[in-house]
């Protein structure tokens, strides 16, 4: 990187992906596509599903953890505070402004109505993260068997996420070695 | 409100750490453990945890933030709620510039390669699982034929054209506005 991004444009970058996240941490990843790839070009869309597969595999809010590698890779540690505290100002701010009113607010007609619609888009950015994802991960069959029985697993047991995730990157490597040894790499 | 003694902030901090280190698949991975602190404290009820989670949904960012910085006015005011807040995010930064630093020096090595290869997919599936989970729950649930128009609508934009998160949020968001002023929905 030739010339350094300044921790106030992050912290802006982060603090707009922040402000517009609704409904759940999983539509960051569209956001961020727009944010941080397309808009500003930080990163490449191949880094940001990676740190997108990390950030779900690590502890804590996927939000939070993608928001805190991105930083990392943009300024290092400085990056990385910058990035975590913007997306999760309004979080914070919103609530401490609505708490003494959070009935009248969530009881309010107008913004249940709104949250109608909402919740229909939420749906929509969740089918285009998919897609995003689908486009740089699965690329020939091997990756799509993984793709597939992970997908089973999940919607037929119980199993933790974490679980899976685990067991996934134990066979995966388990895998790659196997193949390293018949010497195919 | 009165303020929080020092207890209550030790066990505030020990609590929302914990959470922010053991919980694993976003904010609703959260909620259990949301759960369990109404047993053990009297920050806030059941009810309120429940409400806690409507407000989160509707409001701006991550919703374990939001439930945080909520159960800690709950709890004990602004301050606590500071503390809740940090406590969660806490161990993610502490493990994320880590991880980003084995990353930065072992993005050639053998086995972060291979894990990274395998976690793509797999994280692909975990999102298409999340995906079909939603469908139910706002689509098929909706039993409402302006709703699956707006739903096939955008769905049909955002394969053909690239628009912004923000574009689809407002636009269904004064769609259901409108629908409610038409009286196409109704909340009694």
């Amino acid at each position: 990187m030739d010339k350094k991004i300044s921790l106030l444009k992050i912290f802006l970058a982060f603090l707009y992906s922040g402000l517009i996240l609704l409904g759940g941490g999983y539509v960051i990843l569209p956001i961020l596509q727009t944010e941080i790839v397309k808009k500003r070009g930080w990163l490449t869309s191949e880094e940001l599903t990676d740190y997108y597969a990390i950030s779900q595999s690590l502890p804590g809010l996927i939000a939070i953890n993608i928001s805190i590698l991105t930083g990392y890779k943009l300024r290092g540690v400085k990056g990385a505070l910058s990035a975590v505290t913007g997306v999760t100002f309004f979080a914070f701010w919103a609530i401490v402004a609505l708490s003494s009113v959070i009935t009248q607010f969530t009881s309010n007609n107008y913004v249940k109505s709104a949250f109608w619609g909402i919740e229909i888009a939420v749906v929509i950015l969740i089918i285009s993260a998919i897609r995003e994802m689908w486009q740089k991960s699965i690329v020939d069959i091997k990756t799509l068997v993984i793709y597939t029985i992970a997908l089973i697993i999940m919607l037929l047991t119980n199993i933790s996420p974490a679980i899976i995730i685990l067991c996934s990157i134990f066979l995966g490597i388990g895998y790659k070695l196997i193949e390293r040894m018949r010497g195919q790499i | 409100m009165i303020s929080a003694s020092f207890l209550t902030l030790l066990h505030i901090v020990k609590e929302f750490f914990q959470i922010g280190l053991f919980s694993f698949g976003g904010g609703y991975a959260t909620l259990p453990f949301l759960f369990n602190l109404t047993q053990t404290y009297n920050w806030y009820n059941t009810n309120e945890l429940a409400q806690m989670i409507a407000v989160a949904t509707i409001t701006p960012g991550p919703v374990g933030i939001n439930v945080a910085t909520y159960a800690g006015i709950k709890a004990g005011g602004l301050l606590t709620a500071l503390i809740a807040t940090f406590s969660e995010v806490l161990p993610a930064i502490i493990i994320g510039i880590f991880v980003s630093k084995l990353l930065k020096k072992f993005s050639d090595n053998f086995y972060v390669k291979s894990a990274i290869w395998v976690l793509k997919p797999t994280s692909c599936a975990l999102l298409t699982y999340v995906g079909i989970k939603l469908f139910i729950t706002n689509i098929a649930n909706l039993h409402n034929t302006i709703g699956y128009i707006l739903f096939g609508t955008l769905l049909t934009i955002s394969l053909l054209k690239n628009k912004d998160p923000l574009w689809y949020i407002l636009i269904s968001g004064l769609a259901g506005i409108f629908a409610y002023k038409l009286g196409i929905i109704n909340f009694s």
